[in-house]
């Protein structure tokens, strides 16, 4: 209910709202059975445990492991389970303790999860009780390790939709308008030979030749070369993405290479220079020559000009998003709050990003001039910057699917290193390849959708639940680095997409509010006075800074039932009233959808 | 008086600037008595009009043979005037210096204000209190109603009627007043109704140096506690330290003593007020307007301003007091030192906290009325200036607005919950710092009905439920929620009223906008949802 009290009174312990959310996730629950299973999870073990809650103390309870999750249920009251936790988000799994060590609950395991909580369970000390659950844990946690499948490959859910059919590439150029006579589509990278971490499909410009592209990938690291990411419908202009070139300490030139980012440029007649846009500081743009990168120079590249964006690389937002954590789980620093949130400097990157992508997309609506964006390898920041602009030039990315398409053609099929960057069932936790960019991509979504309030088709709970299945290895959307590696795997064939469970459930993830308006570019204000540290998601674990559970979607989903409750009287009356006509076609009003409803009652 | 006198000039040619993204507005600039009035050049159908009263402070600069004169607003805008002329200039600069800072009440624009569709008699129809009285008299017979302060001879800043208890006649009241700072004995606030148990007002004992009791009061609070449900305890929360109650004595103030009145238990709750609170106000409105400022430091600074603190700290005494009432079935009593700021703070919080009637349109009216306005709270002393006032009296403290920010953050947390939104809430800080209505005169009843504010004034809440007004200030998302709100505190929870402090940067989707698409789905999706019912048809017999 929306009036539900809550407050730092209310003792109601958040962790059943997770759980309420798996179940309306569409799990299969038995009641009969202690724990929800989806088709395909086998329960491995159960052990009795004490949950060190930090926000209502030990509890204690039974926890239940199965290859895909960890569910704790409490042994006081039957009915109410604590945990429900994929065991995709764990990152870390210690032992805290000693069989020696003394002290209340001071002996159990320690585990660390993606989504900004810890979770903590003490053991009896007799017998090592806690070894075999942590190897069970250790095993299904991190399966890469132990040569086991990841749970989506196991998953046997069934949709009514179908998430991989919703990106087409060749469809959404064609939404575009593309190809046309400046732009191609090319297969020259069908056995992914030109670069294997880009799609099979690339648009570029029609009067490069499939030879000149392989000439301009050997000058592009990773062999990443300038595509097209976006055009715009009226002016033209568009969006070009790539990695940085290989000019080194030595400053090397690539004749190719200039000449592509001319032809570029050309595509446009409006503007006689091409606007790039080097997403990092300048000084690690020069510090990148060192290692045989570097940036486009005004003498190589005439009619261009270069802007940096002062986006900082992954290591820095990893450290950021870590102090972030330790301010908020498992005690919310009190005073000096907003103090210490500045000094974990994540609003001020949500800023630099949100920034950045406010300048390609002006530049190219209102500049009319067409953009090229990398960063060192153009799979982070360039990921962040192309889509973000997208998002706020075109409405058609604001939708639930528009936003879906977005995320699967700028992200996953563009190959954003979600395998490396989230380590799905590897064990190292410390990989220095581990970086939060694609929540800080959701986060500055999120920030965008709280500034225009209708400009969005989807709600809070929506972006929450991309991230909770960005860890939690249920789907295979998110798996591994790049295109050609899912084709080998067939991860389509073999696992589920996520957006299948959101498209078979969108009233879920509706938000009441959208009123649909094309061609409305959005330029959120990216000033520090109007961003806010997204409560809902980082401090979501807490149940004292828990808002009321969004009250206006709640409000939204009753009125939502209510209007089936109605549809359901009119056809309950329809259908006595046909009986009683013994001809349902005279009932006057009756839309004809219900129809076929009506009549297999008979 | 003639205000003829202080106005040098009538006219000059001007531009008007009011924002960084509103157009220039170019004319004739005109000063009367109680505006300022820009009629755009060919023709003057869309005059632009700011009443004087509404400046906080002016600034002028000359350069070459014009001048700009910014006006900062008490509503926080800020505007910008450019006048052709030097001299014209000044005598515009010096005629609004003047006039804006005329101290006298029965001159004010009120007296002179004569809108269209509203009549002088219908303004001062609604008496909250005797209507509160006769909600209350359904609810218990423990309480009634006072007519001791008839001739505001007990208590100057105290409505003719008071709630007090039954068992307590006028007599005991008079001298219960005589022992309380400024008369104001302990009277009733809030009853409720679930709990049996009510909230109670009042200023601080004047117990002194010496201890002194008074017998009167301590009867009146044990009445209360007999009053209430079978034995209810009493909460005594007093909004300042046990330390500055303590002092206080000194002056003659001081605390409740435990011996003198059993069955209270006193709590203390350190409120900041007064011109502590007023500059952490100025600091705030400084921040937001300083655009300058390296935006990396915005996070700490706002925390420095400490306005977010103090919005904790009013919030959850007001949780404290409400939860002492229904969840430990306790009475309370509210007071600090004079008991009409951080006492009226805590008490109208408390009561829109536990009772849905207050949350509507109408009872939030009723409830400003009753708890800030009849109460005494001294609206001329604290609104006199803004946050841009260089003329700094050490009267000055925006309460009223601390209490609408509070209002703002449950509703920005419970946001089907409140009947009206943030445009009554904007509407109601701007009336109550410059208003062509009567209702935020003066200090007290006993000074409106010397000024005769109700006979000579229009109420602005008559001025507010004019229909076309309706969208902007109620709130389409509205469900009666019969529960009590429990706000999160927490300071993550909370959220600066961008509405407000941000008006001048503000974001690219006006809120109104949002608001009126709002409105819109919400009544296509009423008309939607009757469709079903309305088109079933109807059963055959």
């Amino acid at each position: 209910m929306a009036s539900a009290p809550n407050s730092k009174y209310n003792t109601r312990s958040l962790e059943n709202e997770s759980f309420k959310r798996a179940s309306r996730d569409g799990v299969n629950r038995d009641l009969g059975e202690a724990v929800p299973r989806l088709p395909g999870e086998t329960r491995i073990t159960d052990k009795e445990v004490i949950y060190i809650c930090p926000f209502n103390g030990p509890i204690k309870g039974r926890v239940y492991i199965t290859n895909y999750r960890l569910y704790l249920r409490s042994l006081e009251m039957d009915s109410a389970p604590i945990l429900d936790v994929p065991l995709g988000v764990i990152s870390r799994i210690e032992k805290m303790g000693g069989a020696t060590s003394r002290g209340e609950n001071s002996y159990g395991l320690d585990i660390t999860c993606k989504d900004m909580r810890n979770l903590r369970f003490a053991l009896k000390q007799e017998g090592h009780s806690r070894r075999d659950m942590f190897e069970i844990l250790t095993r299904y946690a991190f399966p890469l390790a132990h040569s086991l499948p990841i749970f989506a490959f196991l998953n046997e859910e069934r949709f009514n939709m179908d998430g991989w059919m919703v990106y087409n590439p060749v469809e959404e150029y064609r939404r575009q308008g593309l190809p046309n006579h400046h732009w191609r589509i090319t297969f020259i990278n069908k056995c992914y030979e030109l670069c294997d971490t880009y799609p099979a499909l690339l648009v570029v410009p029609f009067r490069a030749t499939d030879e000149d592209l392989k000439r301009v990938a050997t000058f592009r690291s990773r062999n990443r070369i300038p595509v097209l990411s976006w055009i715009h419908p009226e002016n033209k202009t568009v969006i070009v993405r790539c990695s940085q070139p290989l000019v080194g300490m030595s400053g090397k030139r690539n004749k190719d290479d200039e000449k592509y980012l001319d032809v570029i440029r050309e595509t446009n007649r409006q503007i006689s220079k091409l606007t790039i846009y080097d997403a990092r500081p300048n000084v690690n743009a020069v510090a990148n020559k060192a290692t045989g990168g570097g940036y486009e120079s005004d003498d190589a590249y005439h009619n261009t000009e270069l802007f940096f964006l002062d986006i900082h690389n992954i290591h820095v937002m990893r450290e950021s998003l870590k102090k972030v954590k330790d301010i908020v789980y498992p005690n919310v620093e009190e005073s000096h709050w907003l103090s210490s949130l500045e000094s974990t400097h994540w609003l001020e990157h949500i800023k630099l990003v949100l920034t950045g992508a406010i300048q390609v997309a002006d530049k190219v609506s209102s500049g009319k001039s067409s953009v090229l964006v990398h960063c060192s390898d153009g799979w982070d920041r360039t990921a962040q910057l192309t889509s973000l602009a997208m998002l706020m030039l075109d409405s058609f990315y604001r939708s639930i699917e528009g936003f879906e398409i977005l995320v699967q053609k700028e992200w996953i099929s563009f190959g954003h290193k979600f395998a490396s960057r989230i380590g799905h069932g590897d064990k190292n936790h410390a990989d220095a390849d581990r970086s939060p960019i694609f929540l800080q991509f959701i986060d500055c979504v999120w920030q965008m959708s709280k500034q225009f309030p209708t400009a969005f088709e989807f709600n809070e709970r929506f972006l929450i639940t991309i991230l909770d299945h960005l860890y939690s290895c249920r789907f295979g959307t998110f798996l591994y680095n790049c295109e050609s590696a899912r084709e080998r795997q067939k991860v389509t064939e073999r696992t589920v997409s996520l957006w299948s469970l959101i498209n078979s459930n969108k009233d879920t993830f509706r938000n009441p509010f959208y009123t649909k308006e094309i061609n409305r570019v959005l330029y959120p204000v990216a000033s520090m006075r109007h961003l806010e540290l997204w409560v809902n998601y980082y401090i979501r674990w807490n149940p004292r800074i828990k808002q009321q559970p969004n009250p206006v979607e709640q409000r939204y989903m009753e009125l939502l039932a209510l209007r089936d409750e109605y549809i359901k009287r009119l056809e309950e009356l329809q259908l006595t009233n046909s009986a009683k006509l013994s001809d349902s076609s005279t009932s006057p009003s009756s839309p004809s959808q219900m129809l076929p409803h009506v009549q297999t009652h008979f | 008086m003639e205000f003829s006198e202080l106005i040098r000039t009538r006219q000059a040619q001007a531009e008007l600037l009011s924002g960084p993204e509103a157009p220039a507005l170019r004319g004739t600039l005109c000063v009367t008595g109680h505006h300022l009035l820009l009629s755009p050049k060919p023709q003057a159908t869309d005059l632009w009009l700011l009443l004087l009263r509404s400046v906080d402070s002016i600034e002028k600069r000359v350069a070459g043979d014009s001048g700009t004169i910014t006006l900062r607003c008490k509503d926080l805008r800020v505007l910008q005037l450019r006048i052709e002329g030097v001299e014209a200039t000044l005598d515009v600069a010096r005629s609004i210096e003047a006039l804006s800072s005329l101290e006298s009440v029965i001159t004010s624009y009120p007296f002179f204000y004569r809108p269209k569709g509203l009549r002088l008699g219908d303004a001062w129809h609604f008496h909250p209190l005797e209507s509160y009285y006769k909600r209350v008299a359904l609810e218990t017979d423990a309480w009634r109603l006072s007519e001791v302060n008839e001739d505001f001879s007990l208590c100057p800043s105290y409505p003719r009627v008071v709630i007090v208890p039954r068992a307590v006649d006028d007599a005991a009241l008079a001298r219960s007043a005589r022992f309380r700072q400024g008369g104001r004995f302990p009277v009733l606030s809030y009853h409720h109704a679930r709990s049996g148990t009510a909230l109670l007002r009042s200023s601080q004992p004047l117990i002194g140096p010496k201890k002194l009791r008074c017998a009167e009061d301590e009867e009146l609070l044990g009445a209360v506690l007999a009053g209430a449900r079978p034995g209810a305890q009493g909460f005594i929360v007093d909004t300042r330290s046990a330390q500055t109650a303590k002092q206080a004595r000194m002056t003659g103030g001081g605390t409740e003593s435990k011996a003198a009145y059993p069955g209270w238990k006193r709590l203390h709750r350190p409120l900041e007020r007064g011109r502590h609170l007023q500059e952490s106000f100025v600091r705030l409105v400084e921040a937001c307007g300083d655009l300058e400022q390296s935006m990396d430091q915005w996070l700490s600074r706002l925390d420095s301003c400490r306005w977010l603190a103090h919005v904790q700290e009013a919030l959850s005494t007001a949780c404290l007091a409400a939860q002492g009432m229904e969840r430990e079935g306790a009475c309370v009593l509210v007071h600090g030192a004079e008991g009409m700021d951080s006492t009226l703070l805590v008490t109208s919080l408390a009561q829109l906290i536990l009772d849905p009637l207050s949350r509507t349109m109408a009872g939030f009216q009723e409830l400003v009325e009753r708890e800030w306005i009849q109460a005494g709270h001294p609206f001329q002393l604290r609104c006199a200036h803004s946050a841009f006032s260089h003329a700094r009296s050490k009267h000055e403290a925006p309460t009223f607005l601390l209490f609408l920010d509070c209002v703002w953050q449950l509703g920005r947390q419970f946001p089907l919950s409140l009947e009206f939104g943030e445009g009554l809430l904007l509407a109601l800080f701007e009336h109550a710092y410059a208003s062509p209505f009567g209702t935020f005169l003066c200090n007290s009843e006993k000074e409106r009905c010397l000024c005769e504010v109700r006979t000579q004034t229009h109420s602005l809440w008559s001025g507010l439920n004019q229909s076309k007004e309706q969208r902007k200030l109620r709130n389409p998302l509205y469900v009666l929620n019969p529960s009590a709100l429990w706000p999160s505190v927490e300071p993550q929870s909370l959220r600066l009223w961008q509405g407000l402090f941000l008006r001048q940067t503000r974001p690219p989707e006006r809120s109104e906008e949002v608001w009126e698409k709002v409105w819109q789905i919400v009544t296509d999706e009423k008309t939607e949802d009757s469709r079903p019912v309305v088109s079933a048809p109807e059963p055959q017999p």
